[in-house]
C-alpha cells in the first residue's frame, strides 16, 4: 500500500513537472499579466500628449543634465557601426551616455517582444530587425508613434526613397529607418574567367541570368563548379517575383512565383546549384559556399560586401578574392536596378524613460550625419544617395570595376516583406510551401495553391 | 487554560513546519503554479501580451482543431511517442542486461552509451545530420545503396521519412540515461532469487523471463512514465533535426511544444498558445491515468 501511494505521488510530481515544462508559453507572460492593467491609462495619455508637451522640453535635457540612453540591438562586438555612431553623437552632445543592451541576434525579435512586454522596461530606443518584428511591436502598442515628431522637426522623407511608405503600420509610421540593404549579385570573376564567359553586367534578364549560369557550370563529380547559389531562405527565390512591381508579397495569390521556382528547380535539377535538401539538413552558410571559389553567382544582400571583404583580408575567402557585384537580374521589361530591400530601423518604446533625448538621437542616426558614418564603416545607410554609395565603393578591397560601383545604385527597392497585420502568420505559410517545392515534396502548382488558400484564410480573418 | 497552551503549541509546532516548506513553495507558486492557473485563464482569452485580455470562451479550442497545423503537430507528437517509448525502452533494458554482465571493459562500453545523452544536442546533431544527409554521398545513403541494394533516402527532408529521422535520433541519443536507471534496478535484484530458480533448473531465458522481468516491473513502470512525459514534450530535437539552416519546421515535423512556441512568441496569440498548451496538458494526464490504473498489475508488494 505504501509503496503504491509513493509512486503515486511521484507520479503526480512528474505531470506537474511536465506542465511547467510545456507552459513555458506561459510562464514568461505571467509577469507581464498584472501590469497592462496598471498601465494602460498611462499608454493610451502618452500618444496624445507626448508630442506638443515634450518638444520644449527636449532642449532643456539635451543640454544640462547627464543622460543615460539604452538601446537595444543584437551582435554588439561584431557589428562595426554601432560604437562609431555613440561616438558621432556623443561628440556633440557630451551630457549623453549611450549603453548599449545586446538580446542577442537569432530570436532578437522575440526577447525585444518580451522585454517590452511588461512596459517596465527601461529602452530608450530599440532596434527594429525585420518588418514583422515592427508590426507585432506596433500591434502590442509598446512603440511611440513618430509621424508628429517628423512633422514638427521637418523631416524630409523623401530621403528614404519611398522606403517609409512601406513600413507604416495602421497610416502611422513607428521606426526610422538607418540601414537598408539591397539585394545584388555576387560574382566570382575566376569561375568566369576559367570557363572563358564574359562577367554578368547590370543589365541582365532572367533567362539570360539563367543561360549565364548554366554555362559556367560544371557537373564533374568531384571538381563540380555551380553556376548559381541559393541560400535555403525563401527571398532568395520566391521574391524574384516581385521585383516587376506589380505583385507584392502581402497579395494573397502567388501564381507570378512559378517561372522563378521553375527557373531554379531545373537549376537543381541539373546541377547548376546545390541540392536544397543537402543545405537545409547540413546547414552550409551561403558564405562558406561562396569561399569554396566553385561558385559562380550567389543574389545575396548588400549585408555580405563588408564581410567579404574582411575574410578575403584573412585568408579565408582566397578562392573568392576576384569578385564583382552587379545589379539584380530583372523581367523582361521592367527597367534594370529593381532589387529587394531589407532595413534596419530605430524606434522609442512608450515606456522610455528619455524620449527626447531618444528622438534626438534617433534623427541623428537615421539623419544625413548618421548616413556619413555608416558609410564609413562599409555599411549602406538608408538615406542613400550616389555620393554615399560612391563613398562605401571607394573601401578598400571593394572591387574596382565600372559595374560592381554602379551596381549599388539601385532604381527601385522593394522591401522583403512589407508592413501587415498579418505578416508573421503569412510567413508561416510560404515558408512551409517553399520548403515544399525546394524538397521536390509537392508540385510548383499544388505549392502555389496552397499559398494562395492559406495566405487568403489569414487575411480574410 | 491546559487546552490553551497545547493550542498554543499546536500552533507553533504547525508554523515551524510551514516555515520549513515556505521556500520551496514560495518559489513553486511563484514560478510554476502561478504560470499554470494563468494559463488556465489565457486559454479561454485572446491576448497578445500587452493589449487588455479580452475573453472568448471556449473559441481558441474551436479554432486550434480546424487548424492543420496544430493538428498535424498533434497527430506528429502522438506517432513519435509510440515509436520512441516502447523502442527506448527495449533498446535501454538490452543495454543494461549486456552491460550488467561481467564483460571486459564493461565501464568503457557504459560511458560509450550514456555519451550520447551527455553530449551537446547542437552538436551531435549536427554530426546526425552529416551521417544522415539527403545527399547521395552521406553515410547512411551510401550503406542503403550498396549494402541493401535499395533507393538513397531523403530522411529529414521528406515529409515520409522526417519522423523516422527523428525517432531514431531520440532513440539513441536517450538511451543511455534509462540505461542507467535500469543498469541501477537490475543491480537491485537479489542474487538469491537467480540461485533459487537455478537450482529449480531455470534456463537463462527462463531466469530473464520470471526473475528479471517481474523484478524490473518498478523501474519499467518509472521509465514508462518519465518517458512518454518526455517525448509529448519534445521540441529541441525537431528543431535541429527538420529545422535546418532557414528555421523552417513543416507540418510533416512540426510537434506541439514547437506550435505552442510559434503561436506564442512569433504569432504572439497568447490564447491559442495556452489553449494548445491545456491540450497537451490534457493529453499528459490522461496517458499517466490510464498508467496508474495499470500500475496494479506492475508493482509487486
Amino acid at each position: 500500500m505504501k509503496k503504491r501511494l509513493i509512486s503515486m505521488l511521484m507520479g503526480m510530481t512528474l505531470v506537474v513537472a511536465s506542465l511547467a515544462g510545456c507552459g513555458s508559453a506561459a510562464e514568461t507572460a505571467a509577469p507581464a499579466a498584472e501590469a497592462p492593467a496598471a498601465e494602460a491609462p498611462k499608454a493610451e495619455e502618452k500618444p496624445a500628449e507626448a508630442p506638443a508637451a515634450e518638444a520644449p522640453a527636449a532642449e532643456e535635457t539635451t543640454n544640462d543634465a547627464p543622460v543615460t540612453l539604452k538601446w537595444a540591438l543584437w551582435d554588439k562586438d561584431a557589428t562595426v557601426y554601432y560604437q562609431p555612431l555613440i561616438d558621432g553623437y556623443t561628440a556633440a552632445h557630451p551630457n549623453v551616455t549611450i549603453e548599449m543592451v545586446d538580446l542577442g541576434s537569432t530570436d532578437y525579435s522575440t526577447v525585444l517582444g518580451t522585454q517590452l512586454s511588461g512596459s517596465d522596461s527601461d529602452f530608450d530606443v530599440v532596434t527594429i530587425k525585420d518588418v514583422p518584428g515592427l508590426v507585432t511591436l506596433a500591434n502590442k502598442g509598446v512603440l511611440e508613434p513618430l509621424d508628429s515628431l517628423i512633422a514638427q522637426d521637418g523631416i524630409d522623407l523623401a530621403a528614404y526613397s519611398g522606403i517609409t511608405d512601406q513600413v507604416k503600420v495602421k497610416d502611422a509610421l513607428y521606426e526610422l529607418p538607418f540601414r537598408r540593404d539591397i539585394w545584388v549579385l555576387f560574382y566570382n570573376k575566376d569561375v568566369f574567367d576559367k570557363a572563358g564567359v564574359d562577367y554578368p553586367t547590370n543589365d541582365m534578364t532572367w533567362e539570360q541570368y539563367d543561360e549565364l549560369a548554366r554555362k559556367i557550370t560544371d557537373t564533374t563529380p568531384g571538381a563540380e563548379v555551380y553556376g548559381a547559389h541559393y541560400h535555403t531562405w525563401r527571398s532568395t527565390i520566391q521574391l524574384m517575383g516581385i521585383l516587376d512591381g506589380k505583385h507584392s508579397i502581402v497579395d494573397g495569390t502567388y501564381d507570378f512565383t512559378k517561372p522563378y521556382y521553375e527557373m531554379v528547380l531545373n537549376q537543381q535539377k541539373d546541377g547548376v546549384c546545390m541540392d536544397y535538401a543537402t543545405l537545409k539538413t547540413q546547414g552550409l552558410h551561403y558564405s562558406a559556399a561562396f569561399y569554396q571559389g566553385n561558385v559562380g553567382m550567389l543574389n545575396m544582400g548588400s549585408w555580405f560586401i563588408p564581410t567579404l571583404i574582411s575574410k578575403i583580408k584573412d585568408g579565408e575567402a582566397a578562392a573568392a578574392s576576384n569578385w564583382g557585384i552587379v545589379k539584380y537580374p530583372h523581367a523582361d521589361g521592367v527597367e534594370p536596378g529593381s532589387t529587394l530591400a531589407t532595413i534596419t530601423a530605430l524606434a522609442i518604446p512608450t515606456s522610455a524613460p528619455n524620449k527626447d533625448v531618444a528622438w534626438d538621437f534617433v534623427k541623428f542616426v537615421s539623419g544625413a550625419e548618421g548616413a556619413e558614418i555608416m558609410a564609413g564603416t562599409g555599411n549602406t545607410p538608408a538615406m542613400s544617395s550616389e555620393a554615399i554609395n560612391s563613398k562605401i565603393a571607394e573601401m578598400d578591397g571593394f572591387p574596382t570595376d565600372a559595374n560592381s560601383k554602379d551596381a549599388l545604385n539601385a532604381s527601385h527597392a522593394y522591401l522583403e516583406m512589407p508592413a501587415n497585420e498579418k505578416s508573421s502568420e503569412i510567413e508561416t505559410v510560404l515558408n512551409e510551401q517553399h520548403d515544399n517545392i525546394m524538397n521536390e515534396v509537392s508540385s510548383v502548382d499544388d505549392a502555389i495553391a496552397a499559398m494562395n488558400e492559406g495566405v487568403k484564410a489569414i487575411l480574410g480573418q | 487554560m491546559n487546552t490553551q497552551g497545547a493550542k498554543k503549541r499546536k500552533m507553533r509546532q504547525a508554523l515551524v513546519a510551514y516555515s520549513f516548506i515556505a521556500p520551496n513553495f514560495i518559489g513553486f507558486a511563484v514560478f510554476t503554479l502561478g504560470p499554470i492557473i494563468l494559463a488556465f485563464i489565457m486559454a479561454f482569452a485572446e491576448w497578445d501580451g500587452n493589449n487588455p485580455m479580452k475573453f472568448v470562451g471556449l473559441k481558441n479550442f474551436a479554432d486550434l482543431f480546424a487548424n492543420d497545423r496544430f493538428t498535424a503537430a498533434l497527430k506528429n507528437t502522438i506517432v513519435y511517442s509510440i515509436f520512441t517509448v516502447p523502442f527506448t525502452l527495449i533498446v535501454a533494458l538490452g543495454l543494461a542486461i549486456l552491460l550488467n554482465q561481467k564483460i571486459r571493459a564493461r565501464t568503457f562500453f557504459r560511458t560509450v552509451a550514456f555519451f550520447p545523452y551527455v553530449a551537446s544536442l547542437v552538436a551531435v546533431a549536427a554530426v546526425w545530420n552529416m551521417l544522415f544527409t539527403p545527399a547521395k554521398g552521406g553515410l547512411m545513403n551510401q550503406l542503403l545503396m550498396n549494402v541493401f541494394q535499395t533507393a538513397p533516402l531523403k530522411w529529414a527532408a521528406a515529409p515520409n521519412t522526417v519522423m523516422l529521422t527523428i525517432v531514431l535520433f531520440s532513440i539513441w541519443k536517450n538511451m543511455g540515461y534509462y540505461m542507467v536507471i535500469y543498469l541501477a534496478g537490475l543491480q537491485g535484484i537479489s542474487e538469491d532469487l537467480y540461485e533459487a530458480a537455478s537450482l529449480d533448473g531455470a534456463g537463462a531465458l527462463q531466469k530473464f523471463w520470471y526473475v528479471t522481468l517481474p523484478q524490473l516491473k518498478p523501474t519499467t513502470f518509472f521509465v514508462t512514465i518519465m518517458l512518454t512525459i518526455s517525448c509529448f514534450k519534445i521540441y529541441d530535437i525537431v528543431y535541429m533535426l527538420a529545422g535546418g539552416s532557414n528555421g523552417v519546421v513543416n507540418k510533416s515535423a512540426i510537434v506541439l511544444v514547437y506550435y505552442i512556441y510559434e503561436e506564442a512568441f512569433r504569432n504572439w496569440k497568447l490564447g491559442s498558445a495556452s489553449a494548445a498548451a491545456l491540450v497537451l496538458f490534457a493529453i499528459v494526464l490522461a496517458v499517466t491515468l490510464i498508467q496508474f490504473r495499470g500500475e496494479k498489475n506492475y508493482a509487486n508488494d
